[in-house]
């Protein structure tokens, strides 16, 4: 097959004592965009890996056409042109946009570096990229999206003839994420062979040509997207029926009674945000990147300042001026940046589930390990965690079980307001119906979610009613008879 | 709620060094030169546990060495001037209490990053020694006071090693028993998800330089009882070998980690190091290169270790 370009061959990849690959074979063919699919742990991320010389398999071959290839480092994988978009962009801020690009493989004149190539070089890609920015911008100010666009710009001047990107749309928005699509596909005209990791499965099959299923380090299948469904690929990927759309399983459980009141709420990039929140109701914050939802709960719970406005807990008046504020007037929140704000690495999940009720665990003058460990039994199983060792440590967890860590956490404390920002950002499918169960259960009791999403079937699937923000003001009220995306993108864009 | 591990290995390197030098001088093993080696190690290991919480959080605190000073100045002159020995202690204690308080507020509420503000106030605290005594050393301290530390219970067994083991006990109890060390540790791991959790991040940071500059003022005046004098010098430098206790105890700069044992621990390896090398008659010029190598040898073990058991979670996540 003279159009292969990439060749896995019975691929094997060992850690200590278990399988994360168990001999994975599979083609891909140039210039197609291959989707690699499966939940998180699938071995993925392994598989990319080894490609691009991060790990060395344990068993098995790459083969890039014809040759054998096996990168035993990155860089060897680069000068060969594999090329990485991560999930996560770094870039050296002091560097401008020319010298990010050109890090660690300069033109040289004469032994020394020779700007006026690399400048030159660089604008060339960044004008066939359709940058407005130039080489010698700074990096600073520039969007995530416009990072991303530097991180191709760079496989593109390695000359890539094979590039990967892990996740590329989890913090676009919807117009990058339009753009994104729209330079992918230049590429794949171009004859590059693209890689594609994303949960997101209309994204799938926007871009993808074909598809492979990884679950649990084995290989299930390769598919052309075209001749299959949505649920075909879930059941392929989870190996049981889930259903991949956000539904509420109960009948809405909405009461009269007001919660939360936020009245005419200013701060840094919005203002007068008001809205009320009722007890027993999912209440769906939608908008744009860039609308300030997050700021706007953020500053709700007390993390940021408010610069006015009033916020009523139960009728009360509040002043909350930090978490711990928030706490005591019952509200919790959890993050959108799992890894950042969402748990403390070096400990384990018992700690990680009792640190917001910590001082409850006292038995005379120290803490209890006992109690500790109880709390840990209760909520773990109610969120139905995966590994159920207390001294597992919360970090070596999926994603989706990191978030079901921090939602027991706050389940443990005595919260009635949750705000959940993206919560189901990076979950794998499996999981992702797990905590929209969770939410369910949580209203059922009486207490209130607000839920910021820029996923607009989970936005639309799981709330009672949503407001729509657009650049830091309330654009509109939607319940929950009038829900629809073309409503919700109306109103987030504003037209 | 943790593995002993490291504080095993470290134990383990204690006695390594311990039997080398006894191999080498056997005198060195006599009970005597033991005990020698806790009373060496006792002041820097006062120095050590305090330092140890401050770098738990993520900070660190280089003014210990001149808090060390400013407590032995100021104990000095009160005990000189008849006030009850145990009160001493009390204001001694005091004084730490307000160092760490201002350590701590420089950190969190001006947001100073902790290595220039304990730089700054090393120097301000050491100027502060001077000024209490006009440069001059507090002769005379009573008998008294000086009992509280330098009493021998039994032979070789003095109250200021008792001290230093009552407070490590208090300490660990502190960071590993009471929500107070629970934070420290989170909020040297991830600060921002400790706060978000409804913690008062500030607060506890302040309560570990405080812990941390209590331990500085215990230093002085353990230093105070045992020279009968108080130099308005003392302890200048010792901040960097009470660091250095901390990290071959198992502290990471980095926060999170590191343990009470540890440390007192990496302070006994410190002086039986010292010891040793005058035992068996080398040059005390070779102490600085031990001492460093020990430094070096030790956080490099670490991160050895950091990369097995970080092949260890991969297998986890996988699983």
């Amino acid at each position: 097959m003279s159009d292969t370009m990439i060749r896995f061959d019975n691929i094997q990849k060992k850690f200590p004592g278990v399988y994360a690959l168990k001999g994975v074979s599979f083609s891909v063919k140039k210039g197609e965009v291959h989707a690699l699919l499966g939940e998180n742990g699938a071995g993925k991320s392994t598989l990319l890996n080894i490609l691009h010389g991060v790990f060395t398999a344990t068993d098995g071959d790459v083969y890039i056409g014809e040759e054998k290839v096996n990168f035993e480092t990155p860089v060897e994988a680069l000068k060969y042109g594999i090329a990485k978009v991560h999930q996560e962009i770094h870039m050296v801020e002091c560097l401008s946009v020319g010298q990010n690009i050109a890090l660690g493989f300069e033109m040289q004149k004469h032994g020394m570096l020779d700007y006026q190539d690399i400048y030159r070089r660089t604008d060339e890609i960044l004008q066939q990229l359709g940058c407005r920015f130039k080489s010698k911008d700074s990096i600073s100010g520039l969007s995530v999206g416009e990072l991303q666009m530097i991180a191709i710009a760079k496989s593109l001047y390695h000359n890539a003839k094979i590039i990967s990107f892990d996740e590329p749309t989890a913090s676009l928005s919807n117009a990058e994420t339009e753009k994104l699509f729209a330079i992918i596909e230049d590429l794949k005209k171009k004859g590059i062979t693209i890689l594609y990791i994303s949960h997101k499965l209309d994204e799938i099959f926007r871009i993808a040509d074909r598809a492979t299923i990884l679950r649990d380090g084995t290989y299930i299948m390769t598919t052309k997207v075209a001749d299959i469904t949505k649920e075909e690929l879930i059941k392929n990927m989870v190996g049981r029926d889930v259903s991949s759309y956000a539904v509420r399983l109960k009948p809405p459980c909405v009461q009269e009674e007001v919660v939360l009141d936020v009245r005419k709420l200013c701060g840094n990039g919005f203002r007068d945000i008001s809205f009320v929140l009722h007890k027993g109701e999912i209440l769906g914050v939608s908008g744009l990147v860039g609308a300030k939802r997050t700021e706007v709960m953020r500053a709700v719970f007390g993390i940021d300042k408010k610069i006015s406005g009033e916020v009523f807990v139960h009728g009360k008046p509040t002043d909350i001026k930090s978490p711990q504020d928030a706490l005591k007037y019952g509200i919790g929140l959890i993050s959108e940046n799992r890894k950042s704000e969402g748990f403390v690495p070096v400990m384990s999940n018992a700690m990680n589930m009792g640190l917001a009720a910590l001082p409850s665990f006292y038995k005379g003058i120290g803490l209890d390990k006992q109690l500790i460990y109880k709390n840990f039994e209760t909520y773990g199983n109610k969120v139905q965690l995966n590994i159920m060792d207390p001294e597992h440590l919360t970090q070596n967890l999926s994603g989706g079980n990191q978030q079901k860590v921090i939602l027991a956490k706050w389940l443990a404390t005595s919260v009635d307001i949750l705000i959940f920002d993206e919560p189901t950002k990076g979950v794998d499918v499996g999981a992702k119906a797990e905590i929209y169960a969770l939410m369910e259960e949580f209203v059922a009791e009486g207490k209130s979610i607000i839920m910021i999403s820029s996923e607009l079937p989970e936005v639309i699937g799981m709330s009672d009613r949503i407001i729509v923000l657009k650049e830091g003001r309330m654009s509109a009220q939607v319940n929950r008879d009038e829900f629809s995306e073309t409503v919700l993108l109306g109103h987030a864009i504003g037209e | 709620m943790k593995s002993y591990t490291r504080e095993l290995s470290t134990l383990l390197a204690l006695m390594i060094i311990i039997v080398i030098f006894s191999a080498i001088a056997p005198r060195y093993l006599e009970i005597s030169n033991l005990m020698d080696i806790v009373e060496q190690g006792t002041v820097n290991g006062f120095l050590a546990i305090g330092v140890t919480c401050a770098i738990i959080t993520g900070g660190i605190d280089l003014s210990v060495g001149s808090a060390m000073a400013v407590s032995i100045v100021t104990c000095g002159r009160l005990a000189v001037a008849g006030v009850p020995p145990l009160a001493v202690v009390v204001i001694g204690l005091g004084l730490g209490a307000l160092i760490g308080t201002i350590n701590g507020l420089l950190v969190t509420k001006m947001k100073l990053q902790p290595f220039i503000a304990t730089m700054g106030t090393n120097s301000v605290l050491r100027g502060i020694a001077y000024l209490i005594t006009g440069g001059w050393p507090v002769l005379n301290i009573p008998k008294e006071f000086r009992q509280i530390f330098q009493y021998s219970i039994v032979p070789n067994l003095r109250m200021s090693m008792i001290v230093l083991v009552l407070m490590a006990v208090v300490y660990s109890f502190v960071l590993k028993k009471r929500k107070t060390g629970v934070y420290i540790y989170a909020i040297g791991s991830n600060e921002e998800a400790t706060k978000l959790s409804g913690v008062n991040t500030d607060k506890y940071k302040i309560m570990a330089y405080m812990l941390c500059s209590m331990g500085a003022a215990m230093a002085g005046m353990v230093t105070l009882a045992r020279l009968g004098t108080g130099e308005p010098t003392g302890g200048e430098g010792y901040e960097l070998n009470a660091i250095a206790a901390a990290a071959i105890g198992g502290t990471s700069l980095a926060g999170g980690k590191g343990s009470i044992l540890g440390t007192v621990l990496g302070a006994l390896i410190l002086s039986a190091l010292k010891i040793g090398l005058v035992v068996v008659g080398m040059d005390t010029f070779y102490q600085y290169i031990a001492t460093g190598l020990i430094i070096i040898v030790a956080v490099y073990l670490e991160v050895v270790q950091q990369k097995i058991s970080g092949m260890f979670s991969k297998k986890k996540k996988t699983a």
